[in-house]
């Protein structure tokens, strides 16, 4: 059997989940191994129209990344999105919080505003635009779930992604609850798989891992009441990764 | 078997020569990241770090038994595996009684039916130094629970007789006899030690009580038996995070996942296993994408079944919530208190 092709194509973001990808270090020549990387802007320079699977990172925020998402979509077996941007929308979605984008472009770009290559329209996460099949979640992404996510797929298993909140890694670690100190910590709502970095390095949990698929809202809520907070400014801790999305709205 | 007294200094250079030996220590020590007293179990550098006068430990000390996750085997995709055993020896140092009790329910668990030999082997290789409990934590029952002192399951059995000026210890196997006839300082304990240590034991079964159960332990099982369909379920679990933490931070969870996690060449890897946990939503899903516990509240039930009706069944009666208190205290919704529940019961069930 030959080895699959892999492309790897980024949109709007920082780059920041391939140089994860890169960061495996000695890994990368397993991963080489393994497949046949066709197309990595970031870490080679051929390109390559004939992939199986399809790489996805950063969000979808112009009307032509819509085209040229979806012409991916048109030619990959598989779709990973990887990374906050790509697989929430993650902090692009921030400026969906705008209703007038001409006036948040001024304040971004001031006189440059107006540059063609400027152009912009409301963030997407790519599955808002076409189907994704497996997402790798985080900002950035780890690399070490990556690997499993992409080894799994090669073996034609489906991959687990944990849709359980970051409170499992965080009570493993023995971290003392951030809620304990007072902080208003996303951890109860936000998929795990992290290992709980930001709680363990005496953070509270960002969600930049997205909420897990069934939230719930009412305990949040009832959890705000019990610290004496309010549901604003729960809100206002989720807005970060979580703007426009479930529920933050 | 021997019961001897040492006194700080005597108790320290004890804990100081084991820790020198070839043994590794571990024991409670102060969680240095956190800000208040908090406590975790760890690898112990000198007998200074040692804080027997701790309250509870931030997650039991399960963990050197059934470690968060461990490689059972390493194997060939459609060939050889070969099983991986931990047998490193280990000093554990300051469990209490609560704790110790949740390690006996388990070494029962864990040897009966399928004997388990990664969880067993780690067991036997290691000595416990248990030690009555001198502060009580904020939301121990161990008292209503019946869990406040312990009789077996240590090696030996250390109690603290005034502010850590002097320890009674008393070995009760041949591993503790040995381990304590090395603090050749120590003096036998005499009558009036024995008394006193006596009456620090009486009561603390009466003061680890910050929480109170208005039945019997013994009757539980009898409780849940008509506690199927009663509302506290949903009750509670309206606010339930499904985030496990009650299972995580308790000492008579055992419950895992395993997986098998393939290297890169697609043809050798490793079979793992980690801590799992009922309240979790994916925990009861299996092939097919089939969950038998898909709501919230079937789930939460699930857990006040095992520790009260279930696990009693498996290990002679014995209820599997020892008081320990932590997931009261580690659940963000307070929904978790076993104590409030069954006492919800309580008031209109007669067990």
């Amino acid at each position: 059997m030959s080895k699959p092709r892999v492309a790897i194509f980024d949109f709007a973001c920082c780059e920041g989940c391939q140089l994860q990808i890169v960061n495996l270090e000695e890994e990368i020549l397993d991963l080489i191994g393994a497949v046949d990387v066709v197309e990595w802007r970031e870490a080679m320079s051929e390109q390559s129209e004939e992939y199986d699977i399809a790489i996805i990172e950063g969000s979808i925020t112009r009307p032509e990344d819509e085209e040229r998402i979806k012409d991916i979509r048109s030619k990959a077996k598989v779709l990973i999105a990887i990374g906050a941007c790509a697989t929430t929308g993650g902090l692009n979605k921030l400026k969906n919080n705008f209703d007038d984008l001409e006036e948040v472009k001024k304040c971004v770009y001031s006189d440059a505003s107006t540059m063609p290559h400027l152009e912009t329209a409301m963030t997407k996460a790519v599955d808002e635009v076409v189907t994704v099949d497996y997402k790798v979640h985080g900002c950035p992404i780890e690399k070490a779930e990556f690997g499993s996510i992409i080894r799994s797929l090669l073996l034609g298993k489906a991959p687990e992604i944990p849709d359980y909140p970051v409170c499992v890694e965080c009570k493993k670690n023995e971290n003392v609850c951030r809620w304990e100190y007072g902080e208003i910590c996303l951890g109860p709502i936000i998929r795990a798989g992290c290992g709980a970095k930001c709680p363990t390095a005496s953070y509270r949990c960002f969600g930049c891992r997205g909420y897990v698929d069934d939230p719930n809202v009412n305990a949040a809520v009832d959890v705000m009441d019990k610290y004496g907070l309010t549901v604003d400014q729960l809100k206002s801790k989720m807005v970060l990764f979580g703007s426009k999305q479930g529920p933050t709205l | 078997m021997s019961i001897k007294k040492l006194n700080k200094d005597v108790f320290k250079s004890f804990v100081d020569s084991m820790i020198a030996s070839d043994q590794s220590v571990v024991g409670v020590k102060e969680k240095v990241q956190a800000k208040g007293n908090k406590f975790a179990f760890g690898p112990l550098e000198n007998a200074d770090q040692l804080r027997l006068d701790y309250d509870v430990t931030l997650i039991p000390p399960k963990k050197y038994m059934l470690p968060q996750t461990e490689t059972l085997l390493t194997y060939e995709v459609k060939g050889e595996s070969k099983q991986h055993v931990d047998e490193q020896k280990l000093i554990l140092v300051g469990v209490h009684p609560y704790d110790m009790i949740a390690i006996n329910q388990m070494d029962e668990l864990f040897s009966q039916d399928e004997y388990d030999t990664h969880y067993m082997t780690r067991r036997n290789n290691i000595t416990v130094i248990a030690c009555d409990v001198v502060n009580a934590s904020e939301n121990i029952f161990a008292s209503s629970m019946e869990t406040a002192v312990v009789e077996k399951g240590f090696d030996i059995l250390l109690t603290d007789l005034g502010k850590g000026k002097e320890y009674v210890a008393e070995a009760i196997t041949e591993k503790g006899e040995a381990l304590l006839a090395t603090a050749v300082d120590a003096t036998d304990a005499d009558d009036k030690d024995i008394a006193k240590r006596s009456a620090i034991q009486e009561a603390n079964k009466k003061d680890l009580d910050k929480h109170t159960l208005n039945c019997k332990p013994s009757e539980l099982s009898s409780l849940l038996e008509q506690a199927y369909e009663h509302p506290v379920w949903e009750e509670k679990a309206k606010t339930c995070f499904s985030c496990g933490s009650c299972n995580t931070t308790c000492p008579t969870c055992y419950c895992f996942d395993v997986q098998d996690l393939v290297n890169w060449n697609l043809k050798d890897g490793q079979r793992e296993r980690s801590w799992d946990g009922c309240l979790l939503k994916d925990f009861a899903n299996v092939a097919g994408d089939h969950n038998f516990r898909k709501q919230k509240e079937s789930r939460f039930r699930h857990r006040l079944y095992r520790k009260g009706k279930y696990v009693p069944t498996k290990i002679g009666g014995q209820v599997a919530c020892v008081g320990c208190g932590r997931c009261v205290g580690a659940c963000v919704p307070d929904i978790a208190n076993p104590v409030a529940v069954y006492n919800r019961l309580l008031e209109d069930i007669k067990p």
